[in-house]
């Protein structure tokens, strides 16, 4: 770096300064317990080079970081190289300030940051990995040690690649709702435990000690091989871990599988570590996108840490993020957390009308006038525009919504109330500026709650008639409710579960959301429901598992043969058999016996395409199962009945979302 | 190490994944090139995993109004697609391309097909100096062939030295003087002139001209050297240059000539020509087009589209148009060979590719197509037939013209129906050229 290059980053550092600390202070006035952040402001080409690498600056030779690299330049050139974030979930997080981004971009980086920390540090699978695990420090370890390997004299460089390659195939083969472990060495453990088990069975028989030494001599013991051993005990998901611990090479000059080297163990070792610390990220991706976009927005917009003249190029930024086509986790990400808490706030309304004399679920919608209780709800004056000129009427507002030390710094010059307006109040008093229910674009939302949900609500409240009127009722009114709900979803979900829990027909509705199915009949995919069900379902496909289906290992000893088994858990959407024998191929090189794949097809003729195209219908495939076996040279394919793979196919799950008169 | 040795492997991966030649032409995207610029799609940019059928899987959308039965366009990028940092406008699923040229693309065809082509130049667009391999005899000194002035004085220097002291040791023989030496010298080849001798006699004492009683006792008692040893023992003191060994070295001069090649691509585009027969003309044309331009240094195209009446147009249009009529494929042959005067036969090599379904007005095959065909000399004539709809009776122009041409070493006819036979297409085409022209 030139001098003048480390002077420029260093002046854009001390500009920055002030917004880092103060995000920071406004995070945690808005309930957010964020990791420390550290943050390093970087040009452009090293920004490249760090979205290349997974966020982080020392990764493992390899060929992906560079196809990621040339594909994030050759997007920067039409885009323009704008900003993105890139934060590591590390504590403390690092987060990465492209130098060349403008002051609003930096700001809006920032806050976005603060939150991703909160969920990092929050979340509860992100805790799986284990605590204090530094990131930053493994991955640059693993990056070490693999160069080593590949400049080793003795091992050859294309060999480690290949090896790489090998395990990148599974990283998300690994069973990502267990906590991590490291693969525990055992010298021989299984072995070893059926001979206790041998040696035992024969103290039983009380023999004497000559025939149990001339007949049952160590080399029987060693040898026992008549009773077919079977493992592991339960489907394994984690292939990955059970190829490292079970899984041979094959030596092509020996001509039959040796054990691994012990470079080959340890990168397996790396690698699989690896994937375990990158997929609480992806389990989230949506939750906490959408986490760090709500964050952001607040902070930017309502809390004007955009400055007004930053703040159009602010808008820019966003309706760049949230606006990008198709399904984009940030947009969708958002969009629930708003539900969430509008939901959380409508129910906690709605709960103290519920309570008023005389109201019911039933006869609600009738008897309360909505835009009297919207009124109401509507922060104080003095909360919601704090200027130095109105400080003196926050001493009229309840004590619980004012930072009374604050207020008494502001009101004696030492805070900047212009800018950090809320620095004089609490989190409370946040939580009553910021009332959900009561911005523009939700305010049908109060009204608009079912009957059902009203009688949800309703039926379950236990002293119902304790107020005397709406407006006693809405004086109870717990404003943080939404938000201390957005942070116990935060700290216990995943991306499925939120989906599973929050999607809802309302949210189907407000946002046009369909789902489509590929049409054999006319060769397209067509639009297939708009129902919420059914949306719900084929984006639950999409996020369970990684968007992946779900192989174990079945048998470690198939066939007692010291076969490989996987098993697809078939739920109904068959396997990309094409990929699948591809996978196989790599497994292949990590078992070093020939390897099976059971699973369960659907097959489809061209003559029951052709009727049912004549018939304007869907043709209807017929399920098969099937066992792909590839022996380190060719595959071979087998039918097999069903009662073979039926313990693979999962009866309560049904993803397709085809109606029955589809095509008519 | 780092991220720009990642590049690199990168980039040779790609290489070595991207789509295989062949499964690219038969079934490929050929519209993302130019005919400049052959981009072929890489194959797996990625590496595999388990994953769920894309079709099976479905997916969502989000759109204003859509009911169930609605066509949906291009698969929308869904949640979870790309990586866990990639950005929020990331297009997923966007093609990797490796490009390469003509030149590379004619070679790797060859190798993919084993093809061997080799064009033949025909116009002469200049004379250029070649080597400097002629020689004269005067001339710029910087031309001068040093080497084989040095070499000429060598073997003139090793046919005039002789072994001195031998010579010397000969006039000391009783009674033999400078006279009988010079006569004996002769008589052994030595090139030692008389007045040498007289000089040396003079020059030895006069008790030593009795040394040997006989030329027999001097020959046993001295050794005689060979002048190469003697070159070796005391090296080259000087060598005598001539004037008559100059040579200057003088420039070859040699035509070159341009392997160009104009291709004539002749389409059917009457009704019966629907949009399968239509991409199939264009997946072998396309190729050819490529190889020709990657093998000649200069190639031209003329388009011809014809129904009953053939018309000039240009590649843009050429593989999109579509009109009602009949078919006359005369017309197009007509219309080429009236094309073809701008490309004279003894300067351009010539190749005239015709494709469409066999269909054609009765007798104008035989009457017609077939003289023209004769008539215009040409290193190719090719006929693709495309019919993936199965034979159908009045289309016989392939079979006319394979049954009147025979094995013709300038004339092919091809039958593509359906994208798996235009590798073998090509093949038959490129391969049938006549080579001993």
């Amino acid at each position: 770096m030139s001098e003048k290059d480390r002077f420029n980053k260093q002046r854009i550092a001390g500009e920055l300064e002030e917004p880092v600390e103060e995000a920071r202070n406004l995070a945690l006035k808005l309930g957010l317990v964020p990791y420390d952040v550290n943050y390093w402001v970087v040009d452009y080409d090293e920004m490249n080079e760090l979205i290349a690498y997974g966020g982080f600056q020392h990764r493992y030779p390899h060929w992906r970081w560079g196809m990621q690299y040339d594909r994030q330049q050759k997007q920067g050139q039409y885009a323009g190289g704008k900003a993105f974030e890139i934060v590591n979930n590390d504590d403390p997080a690092h987060a990465f300030l492209q130098e060349s981004n403008t002051i609003a971009d930096q700001k809006a980086v920032i806050t976005h940051v603060e939150a991703h920390s909160d969920f990092f540090a929050n979340n509860e699978w992100f805790q799986l990995f284990g605590e204090g695990a530094d990131a930053a420090a493994m991955l640059e370890r693993h990056a070490n040690a693999i160069s080593a390997y590949m400049s080793d004299p003795d091992v050859e460089r294309a060999a480690v690649e290949r090896w790489i390659d090998n395990a990148l195939v599974l990283e998300d083969n690994i069973d990502q709702h267990e906590p991590y472990a490291p693969v525990e060495t055992e010298d021989g453990g299984d072995e070893v435990a059926v001979d206790d088990e041998v040696k035992d069975k024969l103290a039983d028989l009380d023999l004497s000690e000559e025939v149990r030494r001339q007949v049952f001599d160590e080399e029987f013991l060693a040898d026992d091989d008549d009773e077919p051993v079977s493992f592991p005990p339960t489907p394994e998901k984690d292939v990955l871990g059970f190829l490292r611990r079970h899984g041979k090479r094959f030596d092509e000059d020996a001509g039959r599988a040796m054990e691994m080297t012990e470079w080959q163990t340890d990168v397996l070792d790396m690698l699989r570590a690896e994937a375990y610390y990158f997929a609480p990220q992806k389990m989230t991706k949506v939750m906490n996108e959408g986490w760090a976009a709500y964050w952001e927005s607040l902070m930017m917009t309502d809390e004007g840490f955009a400055g007004a003249d930053e703040f159009l190029n602010y808008a820019d930024h966003m309706a760049r993020v949230l606006g990008s086509p198709g399904l984009n986790p940030y947009k969708l990400g958002m969009e629930m957390w708003e539900y969430v808490e509008n939901r959380a706030n409508r129910r906690e309304v709605l709960e103290r009308l519920l309570r008023v004399e005389g109201v019911t679920w039933r006869n609600l919608d009738d008897v309360v006038d909505f835009d009297a209780v919207l009124g109401t709800l509507e922060p104080p004056e003095a909360l919601a525009s704090i200027t130095p000129e109105s400080l003196g009427a926050l001493d009229d507002v309840s004590d619980e919504y004012v930072d009374a030390d604050a207020l008494a710094a502001a009101k004696a010059g030492d805070v900047d109330v212009e800018q950090y307006p809320w620095k004089v109040l609490t989190t409370d008093g946040l939580a009553r500026r910021h009332f959900s229910l009561v911005k523009r674009g939700n305010r049908t939302f109060l009204s608009r709650a079912t009957q059902s949900e009203l009688e949800q609500i309703g039926r379950y409240l236990f002293d119902d008639a304790r107020y005397g009127s709406v407006e006693a009722a809405l004086e109870d009114v717990d404003y943080s409710a939404g938000w201390e709900r957005m942070r116990e979803i935060r700290q216990s979900h995943n991306d499925v579960t939120f989906l599973d829990e929050f999607l809802t027909q309302e949210f189907v509705d407000a946002n046009d959301y369909f789902t489509y199915e590929f049409s054999h009949a006319t060769g397209q995919n067509r639009v297939a429901s708009v129902d919420a069900t059914d949306v719900k379902k084929k984006l639950l496909l999409q996020f369970t598992n990684f968007g992946k289906p779900t192989i174990a290992v079945y048998d470690g000893n198939f066939d007692n043969r010291n076969e490989l088994l996987l098993g697809h858990q078939y739920n109904g959407v068959m396997l990309d058999v094409k990929q699948a024998k591809q996978v196989l191929e790599r497994v292949f090189e990590l078992w070093g016996r020939p390897v099976n794949l059971l699973t369960i097809v659907k097959e489809l003729s061209d003559h029951d395409r052709e009727v049912a195209r004549r018939r304007n219908k869907e043709p209807e495939p017929s399920e098969q199962g099937k066992r792909f076996r590839f022996d380190g040279e060719e595959f071979e394919e087998f039918d097999v009945p069903w009662e073979q793979v039926s313990h693979l196919a999962a009866d309560d799950v049904d993803y397709d979302t085809k109606p029955e008169e589809w095509l008519a | 190490m780092g991220l720009k040795d990642d590049l690199d492997r990168f980039r040779e991966v790609g290489e070595q994944r991207r789509e295989d030649l062949a499964e690219f032409i038969q079934y490929g995207e050929l519209g993302a090139s130019g005919r400049d610029d052959v981009r072929i799609p890489i194959k797996i940019v990625d590496l595999p995993a388990f994953e769920y059928d894309k079709l099976d899987q479905g997916g969502v959308g989000q759109g204003e109004g859509a009911q169930p039965g609605d066509p949906v366009g291009q698969p929308q990028p869904q949640p979870g697609d790309g990586d866990e940092e990639g950005d929020p406008g990331e297009e997923s699923g966007e093609h990797e391309y490796y490009e390469m040229d003509p030149e590379e693309f004619a070679e790797e065809l060859d190798e993919e097909l084993g093809l061997d082509l080799d064009p033949k130049g025909k116009r002469v667009i200049e004379e250029k100096e070649g080597p400097y391999t002629d020689m004269t005899r005067s001339g710029p000194n910087s031309t001068l062939d040093f080497e084989r002035m040095f070499k000429e004085g060598l073997k003139r220097k090793m046919a005039m030295d002789f072994d001195e002291a031998y010579l010397k040791e000969v006039l000391k023989v009783d009674g033999v003087g400078p006279q009988t030496a010079f006569e004996w010298a002769r008589g052994e080849s030595i090139p030692v002139s008389k007045a040498w001798l007289v000089d040396a006699y003079s020059k030895i004492p006069d008790d030593e001209k009795t040394t040997w009683a006989s030329m027999e006792e001097m020959a046993g008692n001295v050794d005689r050297e060979p002048i190469q040893a003697k070159i070796q023992r005391e090296g080259i003191k000087h060598v005598p240059f001539r004037r008559e060994d100059e040579r200057y070295r003088h420039p070859e001069i040699i035509e070159e000539k341009e392997k160009n090649v104009v291709v004539v691509n002749i389409r059917d585009v009457s009704g019966s020509m629907r949009e399968k027969k239509r991409e199939l003309v264009e997946r072998v044309f396309t190729p050819l087009d490529w190889y020709l331009t990657g093998k000649y240094d200069n190639a031209e195209f003329v388009y011809i589209a014809h129904d009953a009446e053939a018309w000039q147009v240009e590649r843009e249009e050429f593989f999109g148009i579509r009109s009602g009529g009949g078919t006359k494929i005369s017309s197009a042959y007509e219309l080429a060979q009236a094309l073809l005067e701008e490309y004279p036969w003894s300067e351009w090599n010539r190749y005239v590719f015709a494709a469409g379904d066999s269909e054609n007005s009765s007798n104008d095959t035989e009457e017609n197509v077939i003289p023209l065909m004769e008539q215009i000399p040409a290193n190719l004539h090719a006929y693709v037939e495309t019919q993936p709809t199965g034979t159908a009776i009045n289309a016989t122009h392939a079979e006319e013209v394979q049954s009147h041409f025979g094995d013709s070493d300038n004339v092919a006819v091809a039958y593509v129906s359906g994208p798996e036979d235009v590798t073998d297409a090509i093949y038959d085409i490129l391969s049938t050229e006549d080579d001993s022209e």
